[in-house]
């Protein structure tokens, strides 16, 4: 399955993404919760974000969920970083956070592709709650 | 197309969990599936869809499923509803 990495400024919303989505999905699915600096504070740490995309690839790639823009530029450096090994296996979803990484985790969930469960992410952005 | 009328009788309805459910199930079929509720629709197959129907329990859901599969699916979810999404 495609793996998520949940990026968040916030360490507790990473992980409470991480926790709503893995609620839905199938229990086998990796998702890595890679949200606030290692001290605890609020921002996005690309070392970190690196680690959690190693950790969620199982082989299928893996897709990135982030809070805000800024955390594009964090998860973009940990892209760079990855090099090669992350060439055509990682992407950036450009998607809201929670609804995003919920799609994401069922789509991944029912063996979607990684086009299918970054669509899946994006495809969030239109959907009206109201 | 074949369509169904069930009332959601688990205790949250149609749920982060069980919105999930339904909607797992609904794509391992090739039908296209329709669901109705609360005077609005929602894709089956769209997750975030399914839960912006927001169903509780004891809401009216009306289930239609058009395509090669179709009797299959309906079964396969009015299954799942009456099954109380196994949550319980």
């Amino acid at each position: 399955m495609v793996g998520l990495v949940i990026v968040s400024h916030s360490a507790k919303i990473a992980l409470g993404v991480k926790e709503l989505a893995g609620q839905m999905a199938d229990s086998k699915l990796l998702i890595v919760a890679a949200g606030g600096m290692p001290d605890g504070s609020l921002g996005t740490d690309t070392l970190r974000i690196h680690e959690a995309i190693i950790e969620a690839n199982s082989g299928q790639g893996v897709v990135i969920l982030v809070d805000l823009g800024s955390a594009v530029l964090s998860a973009r450096t940990a892209l760079e970083l990855l090099g090669q090994e992350g060439d055509g296996q990682v992407y950036i979803a450009d998607a809201p956070l929670v609804e995003g990484a919920i799609s994401a985790a069922v789509e991944a969930s029912i063996g979607g592709s990684l086009a299918e469960v970054i669509a899946a992410a994006e495809a969030a952005r239109e959907i009206l709650k109201l | 197309m074949v369509e169904a009328k069930v009332f959601l009788t688990n205790k949250l309805g149609l749920h982060a969990r069980s919105a999930a459910m339904l909607t797992k199930v609904a794509a391992k079929f090739d039908s296209v599936v329709h669901l109705y509720g609360a005077s609005k629709s929602a894709n089956a197959k769209s997750v975030l869809m399914v839960m912006s129907l927001g169903l509780s329990k004891g809401a009216a859901l009306t289930i239609t499923a058009h395509g090669p599969d179709e009797a299959a699916c309906l079964v396969a979810l009015t299954d799942l509803v009456a099954n109380n999404f196994y949550e319980e």
